[in-house]
């Protein structure tokens, strides 16, 4: 693409050598702008004959990448002699412009547009050597066996082989055997040779359509061996073990709804809770019973949040005036939801019927949008049923047991298939480790192992509870070892750290793999020091009322959109940058972010644009936020410029506190001891100098949970 | 994201970004007509004006090259047929048209030239597959998706009837492989330039559900090599356009902290020409305006101090992108 790719930077030549140069070069300039002249004579009075020809001819040797010659070429071969040739001339003249093009593309392998008057002279033949072709890429191959150019043309060759081919299934099937067997070849002549990986995974599906589970079975097999071949030899060489990833398959993970509530009912507000995010193909069904008959309910679903279609809260709100009787539906059909994880799919439809006879909910003051927020989900769901018939009255079956995927290639009916794998490759992946302690391919490939294999297994299970532990003492072998990825490692060690840290929120569903809210939910929560870098799935709060989160490493308060029923998070001595999601949490009612990273006040006021919309004002809510020791304060002037630049924006409802909770019990401290006439104090306390540069430490602190 | 992250050791300090050496290096580009090279790479001319004049827009230098003199050059590029060439008299392409739609908006010139045409043009190319030839010659990439569907995109235009979308996502879809990853066409090899315009359009298109972002994530982040520079393509050479390449993808996937930005910011220093100014795709090579935007692009988007932010799908300055209106959709 672009011009000087490797060209290496020459020492300033002696003065001579600079002119000798130049005169050289001014020469062949000269000669170059000459043919350009000539070459817009050619376009302007449309010559098509073999002087305009050449004119390309010459002009192209100077400079491959000149489309629009190319173009012109063409113009003048199509009008100018094919129009009017007989098949063998044509041929003949096909043939020569391959030869050029040959030619060319030695000293020029990397020329997108030489490759491609290269298909059209072969696509334009009547009886292109397609074969031929096989053999040219053969040879560019061998020169420079990763030429992507030369990999793609390579798959076209074969392409429109198979299409001359194409009703004759075996030939098709040979070429792609032989395929196959050509990056067998590559592979054996250099492990590294990622291309030849790569093309190996295209063409093993094909192969593989036409054999039996056994062959299948047996082939796979052998691509193990190859990749033991190839990861003991250079285990630090990525190629083999993304391939060995792919062949070990990952399980479709599975949507889970965790719940439905009714969270106010005048209007009618019901809330559903995922446990991941999603965006709606289409809204959920709402429907209720008047007199015996089922009719749809009218009204919006949104996500919680300033993005309303994307979340893993969605909350439905009836339309004004539209009236329901003693039970409400809810009805997800599999095709209203898709993931934002790609491959995550609701493996069946889910139902939830909900009382509104008793409307007895905790009536609670001060939410910014909500009337009354309701008791635990769980609580709230009368059934879950299915199978349950689909929009066009067609039931939707349920899958008894969904197939497991053994491979990328095979799958089985049962889990055992499954399991015997992933542990068959997890020994195999220990041996390597044994040997190679400190190589990271196999660590990163053991841990993911180990999560699929937990996937097969109760979330409460000793296994998994294992398997977590183990996962995590991974990450941070990771992290040591390779420090470069660091925050990739920290991310999936805050999932791990998150997922067994939660697990009295959630059980496992009668619909296993998937799981749903516990029937009881803890009120409060504490995270504290668990080096966690952001919240994975913050659903699960959904029912908390008090969050501890001091001291992890949390970058974004963005989650605090879907804890609707929180009255106070704790987050101080974090990396957050800037208050967000703040306006949505309905409930809430104190927020410590002291010592965060938050350094302007445009990022103070972010979290709170929703109030400045006057909101506030009206419901009367009450908030506390304390952002001691965050750089802003220093940025903007100190506490008391702050203090009064938020009292000029005369919000009420919400106090913020600049000042740390240690200053202000410095400063009372200090009066105190003013108070008694003790005058020895050196007032250097208030004092705390910002880090930019601080990082929160990543040492996990193991905290006996006895639940 | 902080540019100070993820530092494990302390390492000799980077050296400065050349800011003035960088302005003047790409006002130079145009005074070159006795260089051969200058010649031979006409048929970049128009690319090379986005690329220079996205550098100094992000250098905080909107005004170092003559802004009319751009816009009547860009004028004189546009074919009847709405499409722009690399150069005056160089025949219509995609590559092109982007790039010049993308200078005439970050001039906030549009009125200059036949949008309609434009947008007519660049519909004319869309294949029945879903995806894009780069000229009426018929070649297609997964480059030419995204250039059409940026250019579309940029113009207002993604809802022109006579487009089908949603077999462009399809097509796209069709590219990815099994580590990931994305090519230039279904089957290719992924590439992290190809990973780019692909997660790129996907972006655009809302469809970003069809990418594994961790599987993805994970791919991109190991593109980093101990030097600090990042490859295309695993056991490959590190070049500083994979920087923005690699780097821009993540941050699609809002996964950017997963490479260590401190020792990228190293590299792409390191690779200045600190004679001539300009960057190189990698430390000793001869240094161009390629590599020089998007060797900063890199830089801004990991928060360099003084840089103009960039924004991680267009490669166009964040306010920009913000005055047109698209910054809130992604």
């Amino acid at each position: 693409m672009a011009s000087r790719h490797g060209q290496k930077k020459v020492k300033e030549e002696a003065p001579e050598l600079v002119k000798a140069r130049e005169e050289r070069e001014s020469a062949i300039l000269k000669d170059y702008l000459g043919l350009k002249e000539i070459l817009k004579e050619v376009i302007d009075s449309q010559k098509r004959d073999n002087d305009a020809l050449k004119v390309t001819t010459a002009l192209l040797r100077k400079s491959p990448d000149y489309y629009t010659v190319w173009n012109v070429r063409r113009t003048i071969l199509k009008e100018g002699f094919l129009d009017s040739a007989d098949d063998d001339t044509a041929n003949q003249i096909y043939t020569n412009e391959l030869d050029f093009v040959q030619e060319n593309l030695k000293l020029n392998p990397k020329s997108y547009w030489m490759w491609n008057h290269r298909r059209w002279c072969l696509e334009h033949m009547s009886q292109p050597r397609w074969d031929r072709e096989l053999g040219m890429v053969n040879k560019f191959l061998e020169i420079d066996s990763r030429n992507f150019h030369g990999w793609d043309y390579r798959r076209y060759i074969i392409r429109q082989l198979d299409l001359v081919d194409k009703e004759a299934s075996d030939k098709v099937l040979d070429r792609a055997q032989a395929e196959f067997d050509f990056t067998t070849n590559k592979i054996h002549k250099n492990f590294s040779n990622y291309s030849a990986w790569h093309n190996r995974s295209t063409l093993l599906g094909k192969l593989a359509e036409a054999m039996t589970e056994e062959e299948k079975e047996s082939i796979v097999d052998n691509e193990f061996d190859l990749v033991k071949n190839a990861i003991y030899t250079d285990p630090e060489d990525q190629s083999a073990w993304l391939y060995d990833l792919w062949l070990i398959g990952r399980e479709q993970k599975s949507i889970s709804v965790l719940g439905a509530s009714v969270i106010s009912f005048h209007p009618l507000e019901i809330v559903v809770a995922f446990d991941q995010t999603v965006k709606l193909r289409n809204a959920f069904t709402v429907s209720t019973r008047l007199e015996h008959v089922a009719v749809p309910l009218e009204g919006e679903w949104k996500a919680t949040g300033s993005d309303a279609s994307l979340g893993s809260v969605w909350i439905f709100q009836q339309a004004p005036g539209a009236v329901y009787g003693p039970t409400v539906e809810v009805l997800i059909f599999t095709e209203d939801v898709c993931a934002v994880r790609a491959g995550s799919t609701l493996q069946s439809a889910v139902c939830f019927e909900l009382e509104t006879l008793n409307q007895d909910l905790n009536e609670i003051s001060g939410q910014l949008t909500r009337l009354v927020v309701g008791k635990n989900l769980m609580f709230d769901v009368t059934k879950r049923i299915g199978p349950v018939a689909g929009p066009d009255g067609t039931i939707e079956t349920q899958p008894s047991s969904s197939k497991h995927l053994v491979t990328s290639l095979t799958s089985s009916e049962s889990l055992e298939g499954r399991v015997e794998l992933l542990q068959r490759e997890i020994a195999s992946v220990r041996e390597l480790i044994e040997i190679e302690p400190d190589c990271k391919w196999p660590i990163q490939i053991l841990s993911t192992l180990l999560s699929e294999l937990r996937e097969t297994v109760s979330i409460h299970s000793m296994q998994a509870k294992d398997i977590d532990d183990e996962c995590i003492e991974l990450q941070e072998k990771l992290i040591s070892i390779d420090p470069l990825r660091q925050e990739r490692y920290e991310d999936r060690r805050t999932q791990l750290v998150f997922d067994r840290e939660t697990l009295s929120i959630i059980k496992d569903s009668k619909r296993f793999p998937e799981i749903e809210f516990a029937p009881e939910q803890p009120r409060e929560l504490d995270l504290a020091m668990r080096g966690l870098t952001h919240i994975p799935t913050s659903s699960y709060f959904i029912h908390l009322h008090s969050l501890n989160l001091d001291s992890n490493a949390i970058k974004s308060t963005r989650f605090l959109r879907n804890l609707l029923n929180v009255r106070r998070v704790n987050l101080s001595n974090n990396l957050i940058e800037r208050l967000e999601g703040v306006q949505h949490a309905p409930s809430l009612e104190f927020l410590n972010l002291e010592n965060n990273m938050i350094a302007k006040w445009e990022d103070v006021v972010a979290g709170f644009v929703f109030w400045r919309e006057g909101k506030l004002a009206r419901t009367g809510c009450s908030v506390k936020v304390l952002l001691g020791l965050n750089p802003v304060i220093e940025n903007e002037g100190g506490e008391n410029v702050l203090e009064q630049r938020w009292e000029d924006v005369g919000e009420v409802g919400i106090e913020i506190q600049w000042k740390s909770n240690e200053l202000l019990l410095a400063e009372q401290e200090e009066l105190e001891q003013q108070l008694q006439g003790a005058k020895d104090d050196g007032g250097e306390q208030g004092s705390f100098k910002m880090d930019g540069n601080r990082r929160v430490s990543t040492t996990v602190v193991e905290i006996a949970t006895g639940h | 994201m902080s540019v100070m992250n993820n530092s494990t050791e302390l390492d000799e300090a980077a050296p400065e970004l050349l800011l003035d050496q960088h302005v003047k290096f790409i006002q130079a580009l145009d005074t070159k007509k006795n260089d051969l090279e200058y010649w031979l790479t006409e048929h970049l001319r128009v690319n090379g004006l986005y690329w220079g004049t996205t550098a100094l827009h992000l250098l905080g230098h909107p005004d170092a090259l003559d802004q009319e003199q751009v816009v009547e050059y860009l004028v004189k590029c546009q074919h009847d047929n709405g499409g722009f060439g690399g150069h005056i008299d160089h025949d219509p392409h995609l590559l092109s048209t982007l790039s010049a739609v993308q200078v005439l908006i970050t001039y906030d010139r549009l009125d200059a030239i036949n949008v309609d045409k434009v947008v007519d043009y660049v519909v004319s190319l869309q294949n029945e597959d879903g995806s894009f030839s780069g000229d009426c010659w018929g070649e297609t990439d997964t480059r030419f998706i995204f250039c059409a569907i940026n250019c579309l995109s940029l113009l207002k235009r993604l809802e022109d009837s006579r487009l089908n979308l949603q077999n462009t996502i399809d097509y796209v879809v069709r590219c990815r492989n099994f580590d990931g990853g994305f090519g230039s066409a279904p089957g290719g090899e992924s590439h992290a330039a190809q990973v780019y315009v692909c997660v790129g359009t996907l972006t655009i298109l809302g469809a970003l559900q069809h990418v594994d972002a961790d599987q993805l994530g994970w791919w991109l982040s190991e593109r980093q090599l101990k030097n600090g520079g990042l490859n295309g393509r695993p056991e490959k050479l590190e070049d500083v356009c994979y920087s923005w390449w690699v780097l821009s993808s993540l941050s699609m996937l809002k996964r950017s902290h997963w490479i260590d930005a401190t020792k990228l910011t190293k590299f792409i220093l390191e690779a200045q020409d600190t004679e001539t100014g300009g960057i190189a795709d990698r430390p000793g090579n001869m240094p161009d305006v390629f590599h020089t935007v998007f060797g900063i692009a890199g830089l801004s988007l990991m928060g360099y101090p003084g840089l103009v932010a960039v924004d991680p799908i267009y490669c166009m300055p964040r306010h920009v992108i913000q005055r047109i209106g698209l910054a809130e959709k992604h």
